[in-house]
């Protein structure tokens, strides 16, 4: 079944979604699990693995939404103007820390209370009923930078499936400027669209004077410049919307009604090019606009690609959640760095927060 | 005459028996009086002049080898020789060491720099046409609109002309020669000449016929050329006009009593001037104000109509010439100490773009769809001014500029980056045209054919001596020849700026390229001499043009700086089937084997190679609606 029964072996996306399974009062069930941290509630799943250091599975209404769990994101493909400014010869160091993390430690509150030890045998001491309000979970990243830098990432995961994500760089004076900060979602297969609210086009913090807003779709395609490079970044978001109609599951048979709730009694079906109707993933601005952008192929993809016909074909779907994007600048394509105002410093934190939104 | 070969490497031969250069005008008749020669030609490629088909031009000359080939368009993309990208590196770099004819007195083997290059390939192409009913009998003239580089021209066996500057009209008269029927017309192009280092403009290196062939037939009495003066007065309300004719007849003589009746409507048909004149060599209607006259510009292009018709004494009409016809002032004006460039009385600002013909499937060879739709999307932005580059356009570019109110910098056939600026620093010990006496001609000749082929366009307000060929006696006499052709309209030229002992003879705007903010600044408050502008700036290479806003915010605190050119309209990239999908792919220098190259630095675009916008383009849209 060409790839996909990796995805399944670890979750049965379509068995394992399930309201909960007596009435907790509207609060989440949490699973102690030994290696996994669960989170259940209306229509919605979360496991965050302790040992993949992140959130290995967002399940809504019986469909996955990670491929993998979630990373800082670091790089962006160079632009031509940041290959003429020699700007990966300042920062490279950035690229590998895109590609390569290692997770350092994990904290978890329920309720507003720290739980100290997780795993076995700590674990043993709980139930399969234990519920709570609120659960938060935080990863601390640690980059191959030298010097090193930390990245906390924590989740707080409320009783309607909301996830206030909050994310901060620490800033090590001697590291080179950023090329972007923000956090990376792989979705397992292709959006067909994606809705957001926002500015029109493509904008980076130099280039939006332009922009209207205003609602918009976008088909989620590269944008085709000569050399791939960095593109599709919105600015000042309000929120965005990712739609898919395909998951990477096997199952096309059986499924229960909960599992197709809101997809017109269409069975999910597998990797093999079935449609699953049409979900919908949100994500939202909590105290202010950010930047987002969502591409079918990773930066590592588009910095090795010297054409657009080079890109591997496109079959998932890269979000990145930005809490600072560097300029464009074009100010010239051979030695010009973008502006100073548009450059993010690798010394000082980012810090910022978003939401991928509850079931309404 | 006959032909020479050695005329490629000579830089003081540029074009033989060609007609002067001339105004662009219409013209007609009773009878349609043009043909056109587009279509297939037969074709035979030769990798250089030894191996050509010499004596292919002779009417009886086997031909039965020779290929078919489209004109217009470039060889290279018909199959024959490789597809080169190079930027400012002259394309044999690497490959064959050149130095320009009389640039060094060590360097005496430019002889058979061309003629005897083992590469330097060789389009051959014959026409076998008949003339339409309509011309025959009449004076015949062949006009190639455009040819890279260099060309030989027969008919029927004889000798015609030969001509360089690939980017203008070259007319040849045919009279001589013309048959009703069964006539063969044959061109020999060569790749590189001389003018090969007068045309290092950084594209894709093509040649061949790339534009238009067309014949045209003179009526027993034709305008040859027509200058219009149409002033404003400095009260920027009262319209001069007046005109200037060079007259051929049939025979070489005019016939006595005919007349020019000059004609100047109004856009809604209203006569404003009527006048009656008569016919000679030379025919000129003195200036004459008009009165307050409605003024041309971006928001309001508004152009009168200028008939001009020839007749006998009888009245019967040998043709009749329309002119389209703006009033419109430029000018650098002083005030509180600051020079600023004027339009009609008012500052002038430049939201320009610099825009190359290109499609491409068809590379530089564009159709007529091409520019209307590349004129939709200027008045779109709310781009104001244009700047050819850097070759002057097809022709029919200018009336569209004309009828869409977009300020023209015209731009002089001319770069030779190669010659003074190598790896990023400025050497110019064999920079060509410089001061050596031997080029000086070439470029005041196309300085000249720029000027007359173009001058009665409303929408030129700058002549440009061309683009980064450094600054020298030669530059400084093109600039002295516009500046005596035409004392209406303003000389720019930015390559002063890296040879200052020139700019009080160079250039009437201080003209820069690709300088920060800061250093406009730093022009703008220590007592500037001219205007500022900056012919090319934000260079939108892939995913560019951020922090736009930092140059427009200059136009708010510096009366004298006037605004500028993007660098540029449309990605050059070519469209060729993917040897491993077979689906269309965009392709870029390096792409075809091509070295050395500069690879996707032609990708500078606000729209993409096939005309679809790039996300830029809406910050421009933006901040040039903003000061429109």
């Amino acid at each position: 079944m060409d790839g996909t029964n990796n995805l399944n072996n670890i979750y049965n996306t379509d068995n394992m979604c399930h309201t909960p399974r007596e009435n907790g009062g509207g609060k989440l069930r949490v699973v102690f699990g030994d290696v996994t941290l669960g989170l259940h509630g209306g229509g919605f799943s979360y496991i965050f693995s302790y040992m993949r250091a992140g959130l290995e599975s967002l399940v809504r209404d019986g469909v996955e939404w990670l491929y993998r769990a979630p990373r800082p994101a670091f790089w962006r493909a160079l632009t031509d103007n940041d290959r003429g400014n020699g700007f990966a010869l300042r920062s490279g160091m950035w690229l590998a820390a895109d590609q390569f993390i290692a997770g350092t430690g994990t904290q978890v509150w329920v309720d507003g209370k720290e739980r100290p030890l997780l795993t076995g045998p700590a674990n043993n001491r709980y139930s399969d009923r234990e519920y709570a309000d609120r659960v938060k979970i935080a990863f601390r990243y640690q980059t191959v930078t030298v010097p090193a830098a930390e990245v906390l990432v924590s989740y707080e995961v409320s009783a309607d499936g909301a996830i206030a994500v909050d994310v901060h760089y620490f800033g090590k004076p001697k590291l080179p400027e950023l090329p972007v900060f923000g956090m990376r979602f792989i979705m397992p297969t292709k959006a067909v669209s994606c809705r957001y609210e926002g500015l029109s086009g493509e904008t980076y913090p130099d280039r939006m004077a332009g922009g209207v807003p205003g609602v918009y779709e976008v088909s989620g395609h590269v944008t085709p410049y000569l050399v791939p490079q960095d593109c599709g970044v919105h600015m000042q978001t309000k929120w965005f919307e990712v739609c898919r109609n395909t998951v990477l599951s096997n199952v096309t048979k059986g499924v229960s009604s909960a599992a197709s709730a809101g997809r017109k009694g269409e069975a999910l079906s597998a990797g093999d090019g079935g449609t699953a109707g049409t979900s919908r993933l949100r994500f939202e601005m909590t105290e202010r606009p950010f930047a987002f952008s969502c591409l079918p192929h990773t930066p590592q993809e588009l910095e090795s690609a010297t054409h657009q016909e080079e890109l591997p074909l496109a079959r998932r779907t890269v979000v990145s959640v930005f809490g600072a994007v560097r300029g464009v600048g074009g100010m010239d394509s051979w030695g010009a760095d973008v502006e100073e105002p548009y450059r993010i410093s690798g010394e000082k934190d980012i810090a910022y927060s978003f939401r991928i939104g509850g079931i309404l | 005459m006959k032909a020479d070969i050695r005329w490629l490497d000579d830089p003081e031969v540029f074009r033989v028996n060609q007609l002067p250069a001339h105004s662009d005008h219409s013209y007609y008749g009773e009878t349609p009086l043009s043909q056109s020669l587009n279509g297939d030609w037969l074709f035979c490629y030769s990798v250089n002049a030894a191996g050509r088909p010499e004596r292919f031009y002779e009417p009886d000359f086997d031909r039965s080898g020779f290929d078919t080939i489209g004109v217009p368009g470039h060889i290279e993309l018909a199959g024959y020789d490789r597809l080169h990208y190079i930027n400012t590196m002259y394309p044999w770099e690497g490959h064959v060491f050149r130095r320009p004819a009389h640039c060094a007195d060590n360097h005496t083997d430019w002889e058979h720099s061309f003629s005897g290059a083992d590469y330097n390939p060789v389009g051959s192409y014959v026409k076998i046409f008949d003339l339409d009913p309509g011309l025959r009998k009449k004076r015949v003239t062949v006009q190639f609109e455009g040819v890279e580089q260099a060309m030989y021209v027969w008919l029927n066996g004889a000798f015609i002309g030969y001509a360089e500057d690939s980017f203008t009209p070259s007319e040849f008269d045919l009279s001589q020669y013309i048959r009703d029927e069964g006539n063969v017309l044959a061109v020999e192009v060569h790749k590189r000449s001389t003018a090969a280092y007068l045309e290092d403009q950084d594209f894709f290196r093509f040649f061949g016929i790339f534009r238009d062939v067309t014949l045209f037939a003179r009526p027993a009495v034709h305008v040859e050329d027509i200058a219009v003066q149409s002033d404003l007065q400095e009260d920027c309300l009262t319209g001069v006009f007046g005109l200037r004719m060079r007259l051929s007849a049939e025979g070489g003589k005019l016939p006595e009593g005919g007349a020019a009746e000059i004609v100047l409507k109004d856009a809604a048909g209203a006569v404003c001037l009527k006048r009656s004149l008569p016919l000679a060599d030379v025919t000129e209607l003195a200036p004459e104000r008009l009165g307050a006259v409605r003024l041309w510009d971006n928001r309001d292009p508004y152009l009168y109509r200028l008939t001009v018709t020839l007749a006998d004494a009888g009245g019967q009409v040998y043709e009749t010439v329309p002119v389209s016809v703006g009033f419109r002032r430029i000018e650098i004006k002083e005030t509180g100490g600051k020079k600023i460039m004027l339009l009609n009385g008012k500052r002038l600002i430049l939201n320009g773009v610099n825009r190359h013909e290109w499609n491409a499937k068809t590379g530089r060879c564009i159709a007529r769809e091409d520019m209307e739709y590349d004129m939709r999307i200027l008045r779109e932005n709310h781009i104001n001014a244009v700047r050819p580059c850097h070759y002057p356009d097809r022709l029919l570019w200018y009336g569209l500029c004309d009828e869409n109110g977009i300020y023209v910098m015209a731009e002089t056939n001319l770069e030779s980056h190669g010659s003074w600026q190598k790896l990023g620093g400025i050497d110019p010990s064999w920079n060509v045209p410089g001061s050596l006496p031997q080029w000086r001609e070439a470029v005041v000749d196309r300085a000249r054919t720029n000027y007359e082929t173009f001058k009665n366009h409303p929408s030129i307000l700058f002549w440009s001596l061309g683009n980064e060929s450094y600054a020298g006696d030669n530059l400084a006499a093109m600039n002295a020849y516009f500046k005596e052709a035409d004392n209406t309209r303003l000389v720019h030229y930015e390559g002063v700026v890296h040879n200052r002992a020139y700019e009080d003879r160079i250039s009437d705007m201080e003209s820069r390229m690709y300088a920060r903010p800061k250093d406009i600044e730093a022009y703008l408050e220590n007592d500037p001499k001219k205007p500022f502008i900056l012919c090319e700036y934000m260079h939108d290479m892939g995913n560019s043009l951020g922090g736009l806003g930092s140059y427009m915010e200059l136009l708010d605190r510096y009366e004298m700086y006037q605004g500028g050119f993007i660098w540029d309209f449309i990605d050059q990239a070519i469209e060729v089937m993917d040897e491993a999908t077979g689906e269309p792919v965009l392709r870029y220098g390096g792409d075809f084997d091509d070295r050395p190259s500069d690879y996707e630095f032609s990708g500078n675009g606000v729209l993409f190679a096939d005309r679809t916008e790039k996300p830029a383009l809406q910050e421009v849209r933006y901040y040039y609606g903003r000061y429109e």
